[in-house]
């Protein structure tokens, strides 16, 4: 007697014969009907022309007469009424859609880098020669969930945000043999991510350059968050810049649509931790644009110094270096701060002297409009922060050094675009479904022992 | 697959000719009577579940329109393939998920389970003979069901190409009716009322109004018919051409919204207490019938 497994294994394949024959069935259909079509039309346009030629031919001496009356005509109607005109009405392209192209269109020609929530290459499509970056999306738990809504949204609202300074996803294909567990986003290529760059670069950008990277990465923003979408890791890492000076934001595996006012769930999971801001830092489950805002702030910093601003070691290390830069809160500074989750644990140090931010003191080269913007762009109460449309119109971006014009920016050689890169420690944004963790982080041992700290004679050396 | 640019709120990727000539469907022998009342009931399936789990109407809508365009062109889904029943709960399921409204594939499911086992259809809160007992997924089943809904949404978004965007008329349709002026007349709430309805009951259509016009046309043909219907007076001009609307355009979509009501009633008198088929082979044996009745006529 055959096994039963045998008997299963000939059933499959003879299912797999069946449907690929159906398909091909259903295929030569198809292009049959297509072709049908094509002959008839072909088939009447020579008719047309036949008859056309046999009119042109038989009835020549008629034909002129004919066309003349027809041309003054068309010349009465339009002088007399105007009124029924056909009024010019609004007519959109409508795109259509067809299915996932497979990731076999595309020859893989280098690894670039991990981001959050995807492996990125350097690729070329085959057919045009051009020069793309494939990100293979990460499909954990879809076993569970089915596709993962990190993904949907990633897709979401990259199609939803075309903008000159924003990633430009192309299109999303399947995986090899049509496995259908992986997906790729075919994005355009940049040669560089800021942070790669910056890390390379012996002085930091010059002023009148952090003024342009800063108004485009504003006004990317400002398109995101007119749209509703909160990006949710801005970082350098992040933002991809090409040698025309010119610079993308990129990675929206954490973004996602919110609505005014914000829906109250939002995880708090967010955002790569040096660019946290301390109201997820302490638990908050209702944010909204400000969150973006903060990280402008913390890239504004990079930018000027082409260190990160705060690199904190954990959470809690963050927050305390949050505090030493930007000041201690209080309630006048930040009415409500305490109610929020992992407020309660939080023990301030009492003495007024170490409330004040010592943002001007940072960075002393910076203009007074410059730290007048990095310090709002860095206030604790998320309400205090500037929108991006502010940050744009901000005066510091008007007074001198002006901003650079992109042309003139240097250009540097691509790391992305050749060689394996070297990846530096960095924090990664947080990892969906750790939330648990989040939730007794202890803050209580930060200011711990300040009171009973050597205190100097009261002799400060302060920069202004 | 060309994106979506700028005013994406008012702009749907529409199907081609191409793809409304020639579906998957009728390209395997469904006849395209049949494919109508198929869709028509998965739609209905959509907006009943959609109302017992308390989701938006918004929700609702999109899901319908995914649903409705996965069966569309050569390259669409096929009803002699997939049952319109697992594309049904697949497509509520994945315009649910990255919303503000998710729902567990659990109570998706035995959702649809519920009111798989209801039909037909007349009312959500019509009265029927299921006991919660007979919904009960066993955990086995409940599994199997997962795998399914999970394999139908990667395959809707396969055959979409991802592309999962939807534009409603709903919010143009309240911002045209302020335009008109309409909300100073007292029969504003009625006309608006009206005006919904209407949009709600295109997504049913047999036309595909929702994969052939865009937003804005759909919004000012329910103002026109719902300001016949509840006698609202609108401006004498041409009023829907400040909507990009042309009149041609404008009559159609009257007839088409006004023939959904016959539409409905012709659907409840051909099936009676049958239900239609809404799996692959059901459909298929519904087609078998028919031909053999074709045969012996």
């Amino acid at each position: 007697m055959v096994s039963r497994w045998a008997d299963d294994d000939e059933d499959a394949a003879l299912e797999a014969q069946r449907k690929k024959e159906k398909e091909e069935k259903k295929r030569a259909k198809a292009e049959k009907q297509r072709k049908a079509e094509e002959a008839e039309k072909r088939r009447q346009q020579q008719q047309q022309q036949q008859e056309a030629a046999a009119e042109s031919t038989n009835g020549s001496s008629e034909r002129p007469s004919k066309r003349r009356r027809l041309s003054a005509d068309q010349a009465t109607t339009t002088e007399d009424d105007s009124a029924s005109q056909p009024r010019p009405l609004l007519r959109f392209d409508a795109p259509s859609w067809g299915p996932a192209r497979s990731v076999e269109n595309f020859e893989r020609l280098n690894h670039i880098e991990e981001g959050s929530y995807g492996y990125v290459s350097r690729a070329r499509e085959i057919a045009t020669g051009e020069i793309v970056a494939i990100k293979r999306m990460k499909m954990e738990g879809s076993e569970h969930s089915g596709f993962p809504v990190t993904a949907l949204r990633e897709i979401q609202t990259l199609n939803a945000a075309r903008h000159r300074h924003i990633v430009e996803l192309r299109e999303v294909v399947n995986g090899e043999g049509g496995k259908v567990e992986d997906v790729y986003l075919v994005m355009e290529f940049l040669e560089h991510d800021l942070k790669t760059l910056m890390e390379d670069m012996e002085e930091p950008f010059l002023p009148s350059e952090v003024k342009t990277l800063m108004l485009q990465l504003g006004s990317a923003v400002e398109f995101l968050h007119d749209r509703w979408i909160l990006h949710r890791d801005l970082k350098t890492s992040n933002i991809l810049m090409n040698n025309r000076g010119e610079i993308k934001i990129a990675d929206f595996g954490m973004a996602r649509f919110c609505g005014n006012p914000p829906p109250s769930n939002l995880t708090q999971l967010v955002v790569t931790l040096w660019y946290r801001s301390p109201e997820l830092l302490l638990g908050t489950t209702t944010y909204d644009s400000s969150v973006d805002m903060w990280s402008t702030g913390c890239i504004f910093g990079e930018l000027l110094t082409k260190d990160p601003l705060l690199q904190g070691k954990n959470e809690v290390d963050q927050l305390s270096k949050i505090f030493e830069l930007c000041g201690i809160p209080t309630e006048e500074i930040w009415p409500g701060f305490r109610k929020l989750p992992n407020a309660r644990s939080l023990r301030l140090p009492r003495t007024t002297q170490t409330t004040g931010s010592v943002i001007r003191s940072k960075f002393p080269f910076l203009t007074t409009a410059g730290n007048a913007l990095l310090a709002t762009l860095l206030s604790l109460n998320p309400a205090k922060r500037p929108s991006a449309s502010e940050l744009l119109a901000h005066p510091y971006f008007r007074e001198d050094p002006r901003p650079k014009s992109t042309a003139m920016f240097p250009t540097f050689p691509s790391k992305a675009g050749q060689e394996r890169r070297r990846r530096q420690a960095t924090p990664n944004a947080p990892i969906r479904g750790e939330g648990k963790a989040m939730g007794d982080v202890d803050f209580s041992g930060i200011f711990a022992g300040r009171e009973n700290e050597d205190v100097g004679g009261g002799f400060q050396l302060k920069l202004i | 697959m060309a994106p979506i640019t700028g005013l994406s709120h008012l702009v749907n990727p529409l199907a081609t000719p191409d793809q409304l000539a020639n579906s998957s469907s009728q390209i395997d022998g469904v006849p395209g009577d049949l494919e109508d009342s198929v869709r028509f009931e998965g739609v209905k399936l959509i907006q009943a579940a959609s109302v017992l789990l308390r989701l938006p109407q918004e929700l609702a809508a999109e899901a319908i329109v995914i649903f409705t365009r996965f069966w569309v062109g050569s390259e669409g889904g096929s009803l002699i393939v997939n049952n319109a029943k697992d594309v049904a709960s697949a497509s509520l399921y994945l315009t649910a998920k990255p919303s503000a409204h998710p729902v567990s594939p659990r109570l998706l499911l035995t959702t649809f389970e519920y009111l798989d086992k209801a039909r037909p259809l007349h009312s959500v809160t019509s009265r029927n003979s299921v006991q919660p007992e007979d919904c009960f997924l066993s955990e086995g089943s409940y599994h199997a069901a997962r795998k399914v809904l999970i394999k139908t949404e990667a395959q809707i978004l396969r055959t979409l190409g991802y592309q999962t965007h939807v534009a409603l008329p709903f919010t143009l349709c309240i911002n045209y009716l302020q335009a008109l002026d309409a909300f100073k007349d007292q029969h504003a709430q009625a006309l608006a009322r009206r005006a919904f309805a209407h949009l709600n009951t295109a997504l049913l259509s047999p036309q595909l109004l929702y994969l052939t016009y865009q937003p804005p046309a759909l919004a000012t043909a329910a103002i026109y018919l719902a300001a016949k219907e509840v006698e609202v007076k609108l401006p004498g001009d041409e009023w829907w051409e400040v909507f990009d609307l042309d009149r041609e355009e404008l009559g159609f979509l009257v007839v088409a919204m006004m023939s959904m009501a016959g539409f409905a009633e012709e659907e409840a008198v051909k099936w009676g207490k049958r239900k239609v088929p809404l799996t692959a082979d059901e459909v298929q044996s519904e087609v078998e019938k028919r031909r053999l009745l074709d045969a012996g006529e």
